[in-house]
């Protein structure tokens, strides 16, 4: 079963493939421009090989694991390996929260062959981000425990609904794991639980770990430099493929009233928010807030499974952030500037600059011609083609075509 | 404003004008003393306004038409300029260029639009709403362009007014949502500027990215609304007492009867919006299966 996937060669052979030889001075003898379109070209590259259409299990319940042993303290990453991924996954959470917005997420770390829960698993990024912001005045000590981490994943990832996707997340600089049993009984049950388990490894590949995301459908990859473990990261924030076994459902979930403390209405009371209930200072003690339609428990954040009566709290824009994962605007095609006939300059539709590229990217519907930039700009950012939402017949084509 | 100045940091100002034919021929014939003339007069001295505030500043009119989206200002690039001779009456050049290729653009969008009527033989009735969210795209991508552009060390905040008058294109929801999101991570604000009924689209994104939404009570007083709140940039806002935000509704509207409702069925696959429980989802045409004791179950865990 392992053997499929071998013939594929090490990643750092595969990966970044002889880019020296592309590299050009320009007039002026600097390499900059050269260099840019080489990591243009790679980008659109990746664009065009992200899947279109999938069916995507939006409400993903993550867990990530931050190997924080000795082997964390390393310096091939600056400052040091713990500081510079705490640094890049802050990136992720907030990536993460804007395109899984009703998505979960909790932080675990693993040292000293021991796996400890940093938060719980919750839909604020804030709270993960400052959580993250505190780690690296940890030391790194002791050895990294891939079973442990499993485990305590698994313990709280089992009771997650199964219309949602689950899945682990670890970021590992150690070379080893030390188990207190048979790690390969805790994959298999990740596997039966249908966890996806994906590792991203900051030093060399290891086998278990491969044999890890194979088995669960993960994906497994050793980072060359910071760059290529933010893109790493990044990879994982476009929602996975549901797997089959995954059940679709239709989600009961309560749009709640906002409404704000204002001098209007004095005759509402202040009240206590449900969500600092625990907390011992005064925070969340206001008249404004989100309640819930059904119990009328009071939030002050969204969204957020209410604790009373478990209905998921949104509001219309969070679910709107998520619609160009299902509708996004078709890659445009390349074409050479030199076969375009046209009297005078090509301008860019959506910049509105000339385009002195020796290509033009062209949107196959709305039959506009694009700049590099905007191409990368609309597909990465906006998901919204600019000459297509300048068209009125191709309004409502764009959201029916996509679906079949 | 002055401290802007010092770190040489400039602002771009993106007006996004709807010039919905049918909107503007109404309010024409009902004969009130306001014309798109009039609205481009009151442009003209807003966009002047923002260039005489600093020497950097930089504009951008974008025309949202039924079916397109037109540069008004700047013009193409590489095009020379079409020799619009004014009298050279001592006005700073710029500021004259501005109000002749308004109107030079604007006076092409309309023969055009006259020329694809004139070519028909029975007219289709024109839509009575601008595509606002392609002409919000357009406008992004330029700022984007702009934003990198600008040397190292200098800053660009960049902001979007929308004056709008025809209603809210409902087709036009996803487009105008992704252009929302996009303006709230490149921290770009949308102020809206209200001509006619309020538009819940509008209210949302000026919410949601930190602007002034404002209907404007007096079209004739437009001038004023546009100089005494969209001229100000955001710092300055705070020390203003401007009208009070106005509480918007995040409620959701289903897909299937476009009502606003409290508590709705969402699908997991793709957050499809229902009002009552279907089998199937319309939009992905996944089935699903009743969720019956699932729910005890979920209640049950600590
Ligand atoms: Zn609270
Ligand atoms: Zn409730
Ligand atoms: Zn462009
Ligand atoms: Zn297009
Ligand atoms: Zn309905
Ligand atoms: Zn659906």
């Amino acid at each position: 079963m392992a053997a499929e996937e071998d013939d594929k060669g090490y990643r750092w052979e595969t990966e970044y493939e002889k880019t020296w030889e592309e590299l050009r001075e320009d007039e002026s003898g600097s390499l900059q421009a050269s260099v840019d379109s080489i990591l243009h070209r790679a980008k659109k590259r990746q664009l065009l090989e992200r899947v279109t259409n999938v069916r995507l299990g939006m409400m993903r319940h993550l867990y990530l694991v931050i190997d924080t042993s000795s082997a964390m303290s390393d310096q091939d990453l600056k400052p040091w390996r713990l500081k510079a991924s705490t640094k890049l996954l802050e990136c992720f959470v907030e990536e993460y929260f804007d395109q899984n917005p009703i998505s979960q997420l909790g932080l675990l770390f693993s040292q000293n062959k021991r796996a400890e829960k940093i938060t719980e698993l919750g839909g604020n990024p804030r709270r993960h981000i400052s959580a993250l912001q505190e780690l690296p005045s940890r030391a790194c000590e002791g050895e990294f425990s891939l079973q442990n981490s499993l485990d305590l994943a698994l313990q709280h990832l089992r009771h997650m609904p199964s219309h949602a996707s689950r899945e682990v997340l670890i970021v590992m600089g150690s070379l080893t794991t030390c188990d207190p049993g048979d790690v390969r009984e805790s994959i298999k049950a990740m596997s039966e639980a249908n966890i996806r388990c994906s590792v991203i490894g900051l030093s060399a590949e290891v086998r278990v770990c491969k044999n890890l995301c194979q088995q669960t459908g993960g994906s497994y990859n050793v980072i060359l430099d910071e760059a290529h473990f933010k893109d790493l990261l990044l990879s994982q924030v476009t929602p996975p493929p549901s797997s089959a076994s995954t059940e679709s459902s239709l989600i009961k979930m309560g749009f709640p009233h906002h409404s704000l403390a204002s001098y209007k209405d004095d005759k509402e009371k202040p009240s206590m928010c449900m969500c600092h209930l625990d907390s011992q200072s005064s925070q969340g003690f206001s008249t404004s807030g989100y309640f819930c339609p059904q119990c009328k428990s009071k939030y002050c954040e969204l969204p957020v499974e209410c604790k009373a009566c478990s209905l998921t709290l949104v509001s219309a824009p969070h679910l709107a952030r998520s619609y160009h994962h299902l509708f996004p605007p078709e890659a445009y095609k390349e074409i050479l500037t030199s076969d375009i006939l046209i009297d005078g300059p090509i301008c860019c539709y959506a910049c509105h600059s000339e385009i002195v590229d020796p290509h033009v990217y062209v949107c196959d519907k709305c039959e506009q011609k694009f700049c590099l930039d905007c191409d990368l700009f609309t597909h990465e950012t906006l998901h919204s083609c600019p000459g297509c939402a300048s068209v009125r017949s191709l309004q409502n084509v764009q959201a029916t075509a996509s679906v079949n | 404003m002055a401290d802007s100045n010092e770190k040489g940091s400039s602002s771009l100002l993106i007006i996004i004008l709807d010039t919905n034919p049918v909107w503007w021929g109404r309010k024409k014939a009902s004969d009130e003393q306001f014309s798109l003339s009039h609205c481009v007069d009151c442009i003209s001295v807003l966009a002047n306004s923002h260039l005489m505030l600093a020497h950097k500043n930089k504009l951008a009119v974008i025309a949202a038409h039924t079916d397109n989206s037109v540069f008004l200002y700047p013009q193409y690039p590489g095009k020379k300029a079409e020799a619009v001779k004014l009298p050279d009456d001592g006005q700073y050049e710029v500021f004259g260029q501005v109000e002749g290729q308004l109107r030079a653009q604007l006076k092409k969008l309309i023969m055009q639009d006259k020329e694809q009527i004139d070519e028909m033989y029975d007219v289709p009735e024109q839509p009575s709403d601008s595509l606002i969210a392609g002409a919000m795209a357009v406008a992004l991508c330029y700022a984007h362009r702009l934003e990198k552009e600008c040397p190292i060390g200098e800053a660009l905040s960049t902001r979007l007014l929308v004056i709008k008058g025809s209603e809210d294109c409902p087709s036009q929801y996803m487009n105008f949502m992704n252009a929302v999101f996009t303006s709230q991570k490149q921290n770009i604000i949308i102020d809206a500027c209200i001509l006619d009924k309020d538009s819940g689209l509008l209210q949302q994104a000026c919410d949601i990215t930190g602007g002034m939404y404002l209907k404007i009570p007096q079209l004739q007083g437009l001038l004023q609304y546009l100089m005494w709140v969209f001229l100000p940039d955001p710092s300055t806002r705070t020390k203003m007492a401007l009208p009070p935000r106005a509480q918007v509704d995040y409620r959701a509207a289903c897909f299937c009867h476009r009502n606003l409702i409290d508590i709705g069925y969402v699908c997991s696959v793709c957050l499809s919006i229902y009002c009552t429980f279907s089998p199937i989802c319309s939009t992905c045409q996944t089935t699903f299966k009743i969720l019956g004791p699932q729910k005890l179950k979920r209640k049950k865990k600590s």
